[in-house]
């Protein structure tokens, strides 16, 4: 129960840290120092800083992938289904600029290995958009990718709002991502009358 | 990936030719890019080639200046005449090989060339060029981004270019709808996550099969899910007669 909690503070503490300094500025001591914990501690769970962030990442992806999970499935119909968990992404990175700009935009200079769990989270997604296959009228007309290509779409979007330090303001984003998400599914003329259904 | 202005192109209508998008941009175009070349002649060049490829290698925040100097036979006193810093040879690794990437896109222009084809043309020579320079597709679409400062800004640069190109779908949609500012932007975004994807899962040899997809993606906002599935198709089409 104590090494739990110890752990829970230690990936709080790497998220905090990491936002603040860089990943590149921040040393063990820093995250020992905010963990509150000892410097043995820290090694008996992870062999240095970089397996430290990745578990805080892949903790905190997991918290995300969760919540709009959760409000996609509440609704009914794919399009619906999509507008509830796009609502959710942006007003829970809105809520959380600090993590939104961590965990999209300084992910990409933590080094190769953080790349690639940034991949794997965004991949996370993927059951949400292959569902709009099935919604579409031909879905498996479709290109193998296009699921993959929405993401990015979306991702892209949300990720140039953060940079531009609008990230309080994503939840204004909702119609452009919503667009970008239903039209390689839908078309464009079904997709602005999906957008316009408010 | 981020630009300082996303909405520049919208508030400027982007120039019609080619030549005064680069000059907007300040970009060069056309020149011999020298990354990977068969034998670099110069203490410069081979710093740039020493540096695109540690930077590919391991990423250009691991990178030292001790490891471009072993890698290029070149003294440190020397780097230093040659450059301020490591971001200042990064850069001009980066703006070197951008040349190439734009004269590509220059080369698949023309302004009687319908647009859809445009778009294919470029995309196609783009995958080609980044499948044949496997440490330019990864300095320019993944160390670049990440890097911040001047290098992020040419990064940008590109993109931009190649944003206002997309654009001219909206001069003659088919459909009359009315379709968001951003498409232009999430489209190339979207091609661009499954490019990157495809280099770090280690597949950059194999990008230009991704065509069809690409011209999928880029012409469906403008021309509807009937007509980018025809443009897709032909890609592929011509794809495989050229792989014949």
């Amino acid at each position: 129960m104590v090494a739990r909690s110890q752990r829970e503070r230690l990936l709080d503490a790497a998220f905090d840290v990491v936002a603040e300094k860089g990943y590149g500025a921040t040393t063990i001591a820093d995250l020992t120092r905010e963990a509150g914990i000892s410097r043995t501690t820290f090694y008996e769970m992870f062999e240095d800083k970089e397996a430290c962030f990745l578990a805080a990442y892949d903790s905190a992806v997991d918290v995300f992938v969760r919540r709009i999970a959760a409000a996609f499935e509440a609704e009914e119909g794919w399009p619906q289904r999509v507008r509830a968990g796009l609502r959710v992404l942006l007003e829970s990175l809105a809520k959380e600029p600090r993590f939104a700009r961590l965990a999209l935009v300084d992910v990409g200079s933590a080094g190769p290995a953080a790349q690639r769990r940034y991949r794997a989270g965004l991949q996370r997604m993927t059951p949400f958009f292959d569902e709009g296959r099935d919604f579409a009228p031909d879905g498996r007309r479709l290109p193998a990718n296009v699921s993959r290509m929405a993401i990015g779409a979306v991702v892209g979007l949300v990720s140039d709002e953060i940079e531009a330090g609008r990230a309080d303001l994503l939840p204004d984003l909702l119609p452009d991502v919503l667009f970008a998400t239903l039209v390689p599914y839908l078309g464009p003329a079904a997709a602005a009358k999906e957008v316009g259904r408010g | 990936m981020p630009s300082a202005s996303p909405d520049s192109s919208a508030s400027a209508p982007p120039p019609k030719d080619i030549g005064g998008l680069l000059e907007q941009e300040r970009l060069p175009a056309g020149r011999e890019a020298l990354l990977e070349p068969p034998v670099a002649h110069s203490q410069r060049e081979r710093l740039l080639v020493a540096m695109a490829k540690n930077a590919a290698d391991k990423g250009y925040g691991a990178t030292t200046i001790a490891d471009i100097c072993t890698a290029a036979g070149v003294s440190r006193a020397t780097f230093y005449e040659l450059f301020k810093d490591k971001e200042d040879c990064f850069h001009a690794a980066m703006e070197l090989s951008l040349a190439d990437a734009m004269g590509i896109i220059v080369a698949a222009y023309s302004p009687d060339k319908p647009w859809a084809t445009m778009v294919r043309d470029a995309t196609a020579g783009f995958l080609e060029l980044l499948a044949s320079r496997p440490t330019f597709a990864r300095m320019a679409l993944i160390e670049a981004p990440a890097s911040g400062g001047r290098s992020f800004e040419l990064y940008a640069s590109g993109k931009r270019v190649l944003q206002s190109l997309l654009e001219r779908g909206r001069d003659d949609p088919v459909e009359e709808e009315a379709i968001p500012s951003s498409v232009s932007r999430a489209a190339l975004s979207a091609a661009e996550s499954l490019i990157v994807g495809q280099i770090l899962s280690g597949n950059t040899a194999r990008l230009p099969e991704l065509l069809p997809d690409i011209v999928y993606i880029t012409t469906v906002p403008y021309l509807g899910q009937e007509e980018a599935l025809r443009q897709s198709r032909e890609a592929e089409r011509r794809q495989a007669v050229a792989d014949r």
